[in-house]
Order: C-alpha cells, then sequence, then structure tokens
C-alpha cells in the first residue's frame, strides 16, 4: 500500500524518470518533488509567537503528517497554507511559504486563486445548509460557469473520488445536514476536490467521527495521494503512523522532527519525538 | 430520585416534604399554563371586541366597506381602502428602504468591521432602538420633511417623475409629507430591529463553517449571500416580520408625516393615510355609531393584514426549507 522506501536524500529522486509531457508534472512514483517549501515561517497571535521558525518541505503527492500535543502550533501551520488566518485581525505570519515556487505569504498573492489551488477540510464536517448537489456545486460556481449536465458529471466525479457516489446518489437534492457524520465529512472532502486544488490540508479529519468512519477517511486519504498533496494534522498518532507518507512532530511552535513516518515513528533521531511516540508525554 | 442522588447528607424525604414538593411543582406547572393561556385569552378578547365594535360598519357597507375609497364623516360614507393602501403602501417602502441597509449593516459588523468599530455601531443601532416613535414623528414633520421638500422629493420628481409609465409615482408638488415620506421615516424606525437581529443570526454560524466557505476561494460576499444567509434564514425572516409588524401597527410617527389624507393618490409624493395614523387622529372627534364603528373595523382590518403577513411568513419558511432540501 504505502511504498516505506523513501528517501530524502538525493539518490532516489535521481533515478526518476522524467515527467508526464502533457501536464509537466513528474509522474514517476518515487520522485519528490518539494510542493510547498516553509521557510524560516514564524505566527503572531498578536504577541504570541506561535510558531518559531519552521523550516519544512510537503513533497507532491505525499501524505505529510503534523503530529504534536495541543498547542504545539500544527493546526496554526495548516492555516498557514491557505492563508485562512487572514480573516482574523491581528494575526500575521513572518517569513516564507512557496507554493510551487511562489511566496504565498506576499500581500500580492489572489486569496480566492490561492484557497482554490488550496483546499482544505475541517474537524467537523461543515456542510453548507443546501442540498448535496449543491454543496459541491457551490465551490465549483465559485470559478466556472457550467451547463447543467456538464456540472452534474462534475459532482458525481467528485463525490465518486470521494468514495461517497454509491451511498448518496438517489438523493442529491437533500440537504448535506442529513448524512451522518462520516458521509458528511466525506462530501466536505467532496466539495474540497471539486475545484481541483493541488494541495489539500485537513484539520484532524476523523477527530470528530467513529472508528468506522474514520477508516474509511483513512482508505480515501490513501486514494487521494495519487493525485493530491496532502497534509493533515491529526492527535492520533497511529493514524499518523498509517496514513503518512512523512510526519513532522511539532512541540511549543518549533519543529522538533521531520522525515520518513517509519523512521520518525521506530527510530526517532530526538529524544523528545521518541517521548512522544511513545506515549511519554502528550 | 432525590434520595438516591444526595443520601449521606439528607435523610431521605419524609412523606410531607415529598408531598409538599410535588404541590409545589403542581403549581408552578398550572402557573406557567396559566400565563401561557392569558396570552390566548387576551387575544381571544381583542378579537371579539373588534368584530362586535365593527359589526354595524360591517352591516351596514359589507365588503364595500374594504374595496371603498370615500371616507366622508358628514354623509356617514366610510371605505377602508384609501388606509388600508397607505398601510400596505409605507410599510412597503419602509421594508425597501430598511431592509437592505439593515443587511449591510449587519454585514459590515459581524463580517468586515474592524474590533475598534463594531461596539460604537452596534451600541448606536441600539439606541437608535429606544428612541421613542414621537420623536421620529416630531423629528419628521419639523427637520425631514422641510429639507426633503426642497431637496430630495424636487429631484425625484424632475427626474424619476419624468419616465413613462412608473413616472406617475414620483410626480405631483412636492409637499414634503406624504405616503413616501412616512415610508421612509418607517425606515429609519425598524432599521434598529432588523439590524440587531440579523446581526445576532449571523454571529450564530460557526466560524468554521464559514472558513469552509472562505477556504474553497469564495469572497466575503458569496459567504454572506451563499451561506451565512441561508444558514441564518428562520432568523433573518423573523428579523424582516418583527420590522414589518412595527411599520404596519406604527401609529405616532406616521400620524405626523403622512398627511392624513384619506385618498389615494397617483403619486408616491402625495399625502394619504394609514389605518393606525386614521384611527388615532379621529377616534376622538367620532361621533355616531357608524363613524366609531368604521374605526373599530380598520382596526380588524389591521389584525387581518397582520396575522396573513405573519402566515405569509411561515409559508415561506417551509417552502425555503424544502428548497434546501429538507
Amino acid at each position: 500500500m504505502r511504498n516505506s522506501s523513501f528517501s530524502l536524500t538525493s539518490g532516489t529522486a535521481g533515478r526518476a524518470v522524467a515527467g508526464d509531457a502533457s501536464t509537466g508534472k513528474p509522474m514517476e512514483a518515487n520522485k519528490l518533488v518539494e510542493k510547498v517549501s516553509i521557510k524560516n515561517l514564524s505566527f503572531f497571535y498578536g504577541e504570541f509567537e506561535a510558531l518559531k521558525k519552521i523550516t519544512l518541505p510537503i513533497y507532491d503527492r505525499r501524505v505529510t503528517a503534523f503530529i504534536g500535543p495541543s498547542g504545539c502550533g500544527k493546526s496554526t501551520l495548516l492555516r498557514i497554507l491557505n492563508r485562512i488566518y487572514d480573516l482574523y485581525p491581528n494575526q500575521r505570519a513572518v517569513g516564507e511559504v512557496l507554493l510551487d515556487g511562489e511566496n504565498l505569504l506576499s500581500p500580492n498573492i489572489d486569496l480566492n486563486l490561492l484557497r482554490a489551488r488550496i483546499g482544505m477540510v475541517f474537524q467537523k464536517p461543515t456542510p453548507f445548509p443546501m442540498s448535496i448537489h449543491d454543496n459541491i456545486a457551490f465551490g465549483i460556481r465559485l470559478y466556472e460557469k457550467l451547463p447543467r449536465d456538464e456540472m452534474d458529471s462534475r459532482v458525481e466525479q467528485a463525490l465518486r473520488r470521494a468514495a461517497l457516489w454509491n451511498e448518496v446518489k438517489d438523493k442529491l437534492n437533500q440537504s448535506g445536514l442529513s448524512l451522518s457524520g462520516g458521509q458528511q465529512q466525506r462530501l466536505c472532502i467532496a466539495r474540497a476536490i471539486a475545484v481541483n486544488p493541488s494541495v489539500l490540508l485537513m484539520d484532524e479529519p476523523a477527530s470528530a467521527l467513529d472508528p468506522i468512519s474514520t477508516s474509511k477517511i483513512e482508505e480515501l486519504i490513501d486514494e487521494l495521494k495519487s493525485d493530491y498533496t496532502i497534509c493533515i494534522v491529526t492527535h492520533n498518532m497511529q493514524q499518523a503512523a498509517r496514513a503518512s507518507d512523512f510526519t513532522a512532530f511539532m512541540y511549543l511552535g518549533e519543529l522538533i522532527e521531520f522525515g520518513v513516518t517509519e523512521e520518525l515513528f521506530t527510530t526517532p533521531k530526538k529524544k523528545r519525538t521518541e517521548e512522544y511516540v511513545t506515549g511519554r508525554f502528550g | 430520585m432525590t434520595d438516591t442522588a444526595i443520601p449521606a447528607q439528607t435523610r431521605v424525604l419524609s412523606g410531607r416534604q415529598a408531598r409538599r414538593q410535588s404541590l409545589m411543582d403542581k403549581a408552578f406547572k398550572s402557573a406557567t399554563a396559566f400565563f401561557a393561556i392569558t396570552v390566548l385569552v387576551i387575544l381571544g378578547g381583542v378579537f371579539f371586541t373588534l368584530v362586535h365594535g365593527s359589526l354595524p360598519a360591517l352591516n351596514a357597507y359589507g365588503f364595500d366597506f374594504v374595496t371603498t375609497e370615500v371616507w366622508n364623516p358628514v354623509t356617514d360614507r366610510f371605505g377602508a381602502l384609501a388606509p388600508i393602501y397607505g398601510t400596505l403602501m409605507t410599510a412597503l417602502i419602509a421594508m425597501a428602504v430598511g431592509v437592505p441597509t439593515s443587511f449591510g449593516i449587519a454585514v459590515f459588523l459581524t463580517e468586515l468591521a474592524p474590533p475598534w468599530l463594531k461596539r460604537p455601531v452596534g451600541t448606536a443601532i441600539e439606541l437608535l432602538a429606544g428612541i421613542p416613535s414621537i420623536i421620529y414623528g416630531i423629528w419628521g414633520l419639523f427637520v425631514f420633511a422641510p429639507i426633503f421638500q426642497q431637496t430630495l422629493q424636487p429631484f425625484l420628481i424632475d427626474t424619476v417623475g419624468k419616465l413613462p409609465l412608473i413616472g406617475h409615482i414620483f410626480s405631483g408638488p412636492p409637499y414634503g409629507i406624504g405616503i413616501f415620506t412616512a415610508g421612509l421615516i418607517l425606515g429609519i424606525m425598524v432599521l434598529p430591529f432588523i439590524t440587531s437581529i440579523m446581526r445576532d443570526v449571523f454571529e450564530t454560524v460557526p466560524p468554521m463553517v464559514k472558513e469552509s466557505a472562505y477556504g474553497l476561494g469564495a469572497t466575503t460576499w458569496e459567504v454572506v449571500w451563499k451561506v451565512v444567509l441561508p444558514y441564518t434564514r428562520v432568523g433573518v425572516v423573523g428579523g424582516v416580520m418583527l420590522g414589518l409588524g412595527r411599520a404596519l401597527g406604527e401609529t405616532m410617527a406616521v400620524t405626523f408625516v403622512v398627511g392624513n389624507a384619506h385618498r389615494i393618490g397617483k403619486s408616491l409624493m402625495a399625502p394619504g393615510t394609514t389605518i393606525s395614523a386614521a384611527i388615532a387622529n379621529e377616534f376622538n372627534e367620532a361621533v355616531g355609531e357608524l363613524y366609531i364603528s368604521s374605526l373599530i373595523g380598520l382596526g380588524l382590518i389591521l389584525f387581518f393584514i397582520t396575522f396573513t403577513v405573519l402566515a405569509l411568513a411561515k409559508i415561506m419558511l417551509l417552502r425555503m426549507r424544502k428548497r434546501a432540501g429538507g
């Protein structure tokens, strides 16, 4: 399922074959491309420094998990990546976050377009008070004016991608709120991928769900990573171990360790990481 | 239940205590039920009184009462059409002015305003709600109407009034007072009510839901229009209905500025009257059974109008819920 032989060294990248010519994107599974580069990133809630000089790569079409005890800044980090923090006064980020080489902290960035490229799924399902169909169509309509049948097929496509189609295809006109919690969360994932983002941010996407729904979400994450770069914040270390390729361990606003998930969980380099992943604190 | 919950400190309830407690519970229940039923009784009483009082007029004129424009105490001929028209028209203008403005203020206060501005504006809105209506009336008559007469009204008459088809709505001499002025004053009066309700319900939208919409790349307008508003539709409609109820029934301020003429002018600028203004103005000097009875009949009609408006609001909410998919 998950290829655990990733390496951060240039060795793996070196033997990569050429990318797909039509998209210009590298298709070879083992080649690591930095999709998002976080460099010297600090974040402030007013005077409080919630993130301290974080530097971290996020690789294209891999799952990167952010773990750490509450208040370590992992959600904050996620909220910087699509600049949702911009909605609130007194919050500011210092440093650089490059998305395909473009600094997304720059004031010239068009936030709406940025957020179309970087989708987000939240801790709790947040379906809009409208039908299942319209929940998905909402995002598409923001950018494209499609005729009805084309819109319907786009909606179907997104729902299929989120493994929800079979459960809702007969009740697309019912309210999104009528679904179960796990279905609602997959609806939110479908809604996020309907606008074709390249990065998907997930802030504890399964924390409000039962175990079966959780495993469905995890399967889905595994499916989606062939097309999307995924960042997931999680409290659940098993989930991080199961679902991610890379893991960043954060503590009190600092990045303690970053590495291939398996290595970080089995042979952590830092003592704090070891203590945390073995459950001695946190 | 009590004796299992608090076993150690208090002894098991004695029979007398238990009886007293259950008695108090019953008394509490009947007291609250009594208060609630009182509302129904009062409403029924008002309705009965209105019907009883207006019977002579209804017997004399029948259904013609609501379709006749003439209101002539000298010849004892009374028709309610002009006040009905005035009531509906002033309320309509008030809503046309008040609802979009309130919506704008509420959106600004909840989504856009910097924190230091939120409080002062919010407080000002609430203070606006506390101004007695007679003050609005005096202000409307002595301050607003003269200015309106010399500036906006001639402008409207010279521009919109010259248009074909709809021009006559804004034609005629600038009186200063009239249906349009009353509607504007009412619009200002209902503004604080609608605004504060809209603001309160907008604030009930979970930040995460709004963030999801922003996270898809929606603009503030798109978030407000497509997510916040559907999310809060019940509260918003409630706020608008509260404002509409106030606009339909408002008496003092309207009496000052509406002109109190029992006729339906072709122009909105023309003086007219409303149901409540007519009652307030004429009840004191009404002589003769028919005159008084006709005024009470007006009250009955207002009762029906308000009832219809509320019923329509309920139906609208039901249909909106259906369209949103359950």
